[in-house]
């Protein structure tokens, strides 16, 4: 049993840095946003080898279903999708890199290689944290945290709906053909009369 | 059973990986999702310990790192959009001014 | 039992690992004989609905249809296009089917027929019903064509919004029976209806205690129909594939065997999500005789619970078809104002008539003065009147949320009818707007 639950994590391990490293040197924005999605998954499937099925669903539900296809409208409403052609990189990228690998390095290595974690935790061994139990940690210790987390979420809800309906009466109505062709010849109007106003439109 | 010390080392390798993402990409959304892989890095750690510890505590740790992250990006994406609207660009180097 | 099996087999784990290979292989291939048999039974209803024959040349009644409709499948070229994302337009409807097979992991198929016994599967297939939502959207980008990306952007805006009343509605039912465990749902429907097991001392086990008849029950299976409509895009919700306006939808570039398992994905997610709603609403296998025969005969009960659960399924799939022969499609707009104005208003009223009955039902049973938990008005309990007799706190409850919810609906079908007076106008500034009213 033992081999078979490291083997999936070796799997699934290799799988999740692989996805990774594709979100982070990928060109293409929608590719990285799929191997995210696959990295999500994979680490879904680890919590459930690590016997958290709530977590793990939540995870499923959140992260995959909702924040991915989130992530992917955004990607669909900004343009230049593919992303080719244009710069990906900041110019002095290696020192950005150099610095990850002194933090990983400097900082995280030496912890993790340095505690001891061999050492058995004290105290009565309790069952596996379930369900049941965290819904009953949500009503009764974390009660507060609970209520806060709820209106932080209602209140992220109505900023977003502000922050996008800003122009939504120039932006949401479908023009019919007619209206288009009419605000297309104004357009060529107002740009033959005053070219230089207007120059930085007509480059787009 | 996996040893612990192995989901804390693959969690601070991704976390790594989304700060690689952070400082060396200029699209705002790889920045994103770069700041999700590192959000998530984190959770791998809680569970970890919560099963390590055999506690309820850790995993609801991680519930609130992901109603966090929810929120984040349905503000963040709102705003992303809402720039990319007024400036045409999702370059970071680009919006660099407070004004519209 | 576990030793003598590691003697015969090896180890415990090659033991489990057989054991979900073979329900693995059951299930990969009763579901996609499902969605054949579903592919013809859909053709011959619509077909006598607009008074044709349908399928009727292959084999018996044209029931082998849908195998020379495979072969034909098989057969047919693979097209990818040339620009578009080779890899995301090949996996997109792995993505997008994949999903739908593992709910069939969790719902269980009759009485002891569960493939896999998880306390969450109600959660669990809320999440996984959502994952395919990527698949749709990686099939609409990768084709690297306007009505494909038109229509994937349909379906995921579709998809979301009603998954938020649907989720809402399965946890009212939550709420309601207190279990995340489909399994658990059926044994609490038996008995006799809105009393439930109460009386099962007294009047033996009729197996019709299902939730739909409570009012908290029926409105939860009104939204959560509606919604697995427009989940699996059945007709007055099938604007991501509207053929008339955007060709095929996400589906416009795909051809052979990709579009068949497509097609296979939309139908499957159909029938598990019956599934779904007849084990949570219509009382799962309960039905007069079955639990006497599953406690007389469990091999045969358990072939006849199979039976009574598929064909609850089957006829939810048949209200599909039918509604497919009667309604017109929708408008983007009056779909998203559905969801948003009448459906999500409705499963949070829904929410709350099932905490009252909580509240009704748990509120000081038993010893009262030792439960931390309840406290009293004045020093008085003020659903003391009820004493400890759950059929009357049931029938209250009962009178209770029936009239809420009944209050909750109409209110909500009078507030999103469109005002008497309104001029043609006004409709249209409103249509352009996306708010207008109901029909």
């Amino acid at each position: 049993m033992n081999i078979l639950i490291m083997v999936i994590f070796v799997v699934l391990a290799a799988f999740t840095l692989a996805a990774g490293v594709m979100v982070v040197t990928v060109k293409n924005i929608i590719h990285a946003a799929l191997w995210l999605i696959a990295s999500f998954f994979s680490v879904a499937a680890m919590y459930l080898l690590m016997e958290a099925e709530f977590i793990a669903i939540v995870q499923v539900l959140v992260y995959v279903g909702a924040i991915s296809i989130l992530v992917l409208f955004a990607i669909m409403l900004t343009r230049h999708v593919t992303g080719e052609g244009v710069r990906q990189l900041y110019k002095r990228w290696w020192i950005a890199l150099i610095v990850a690998a002194a933090l990983f390095g400097v900082l995280i290595v030496p912890t993790v290689f340095n505690y001891e974690w061999a050492v058995q935790p004290s105290g009565a061994q309790i069952s596996i944290a379930s369900t049941v139990e965290i819904g009953t940690a949500f009503m009764r210790e974390y009660l507060l945290p609970f209520e806060v987390a709820s209106v932080l979420l209602l209140v992220a809800l109505i900023g977003a709906i502000v922050i996008a309906f800003e122009e939504r009466s120039t932006r949401r109505r479908v023009l019919t053909l007619a209206e288009e062709v009419e605000q297309r010849r104004q357009r060529n109007e107002s740009l033959r009369l005053a070219p230089t106003t207007h120059a930085s439109e007509t480059s787009e | 059973m996996v040893p612990v010390s192995y989901y804390v080392l693959l969690s601070a390798v991704l976390f790594t990986l989304g700060v690689v993402g952070v400082l060396t990409r200029r699209n705002a959304l790889i920045v994103f999702m770069s700041v999700e892989m590192m959000l998530n890095s984190a959770n791998l750690a809680l569970v970890a310990f919560a099963q390590r510890w055999q506690s309820a505590n850790g995993q609801i740790l991680v519930f609130f790192v992901i109603t966090v992250a929810a929120a984040e990006v349905a503000v963040g994406l709102a705003l992303l959009v809402t720039i990319f609207r007024s400036k045409r660009t999702t370059d970071i180097d680009e919006i660099n001014t407070l004004k519209g | 039992m576990l030793q003598f099996l590691e003697n015969i087999f090896g180890p415990s784990w090659i033991v489990s690992l057989i054991a979900f290979l073979i329900s693995t292989t059951v299930i990969l291939i009763v579901t996609p004989v499902t969605f054949m048999m579903m592919t013809w039974f859909e053709r011959r209803i619509v077909a006598r609905m607009q008074d044709r024959l349908g399928p009727n040349r292959v084999g018996p009644a044209g029931l082998l249809q849908a195998v020379a409709d495979g072969v034909k499948m098989f057969t047919k070229e693979n097209i990818t296009p040339r620009a578009a994302d080779k890899w995301v337009h090949l996996i997109a409807p792995l993505v997008a089917t994949g999903p739908v097979i593992f709910l069939f992991a969790v719902i269980p198929w009759g009485y002891g027929l569960s493939p896999v016994d998880i306390n969450v599967s109600v959660l669990f297939v809320i999440a996984v019903s959502s994952i395919s939502a990527v698949g749709l959207m990686m099939g609409g980008w990768g084709s690297n064509n306007k009505f494909a990306l038109l229509g994937a952007m349909r379906a995921v805006a579709q998809m979301v919004s009603y998954e938020i009343p649907a989720v809402i509605a399965l946890l009212s039912m939550v709420l309601f029976t207190g279990t995340m465990n489909l399994n658990k749902y059926t044994e609490l429907q038996g008995g006799l209806p809105i009393l439930g097991n109460t009386l099962k001392d007294v009047i033996p086990d009729l197996g019709l205690g299902w939730f739909v008849f409570t009012p908290i029950g029926l409105v939860g299976f009104m939204i959560f129909f509606i919604c697995i409509l427009s989940e699996g895009e059945r007709t007055p919700f099938d604007i991501p594939e509207a053929d008339s306006e955007i060709v095929a939808g996400y589906m416009t570039e795909y051809s052979g065997m990709k579009f068949a398992v497509f097609y296979m994905g939309q139908f499957l997610f159909n029938y598990a999500l019956s599934m779904v709603a007849s084990i949570i609403f219509l009382g799962g296998w309960n039905f007069p005789g079955i639990p006497q025969l599953i406690s007389i005969a469990p091999p045969i009960g358990a072939l006849a619970s199979a039976v009574v659960l598929g064909a609850k399924a089957w006829f939810l799939f048949f209200v599909m078809i039918w509604l497919r022969g009667a309604f017109p499609r929708l408008r983007m707009d009056q779909l998203m104002a559905f969801a948003w104005k009448f459906l999500l208003p409705l499963a949070l009223i829904n929410i709350l008539s099932a905490a009252l009955w909580l509240t009704i039902m748990l509120w000081c049973t038993g010893d009262c003065t030792q439960n931390p938990w309840v406290f009293t008005v004045g020093g008085i309990n003020p659903l003391g009147w009820l004493g400890n007799s759950p059929v009357l706190r049931q029938l209250v409850g009962f009178v209770l949320t029936a009239i809420i919810n009944a209050g909750a609906f109409f209110w909500l079908l009078n507030v999103n009818r469109r005002p008497a007076g309104e001029t043609p106008a006004d409709l249209a500034r409103d249509q352009a707007f996306g708010t207008a009213s109901l029909p």
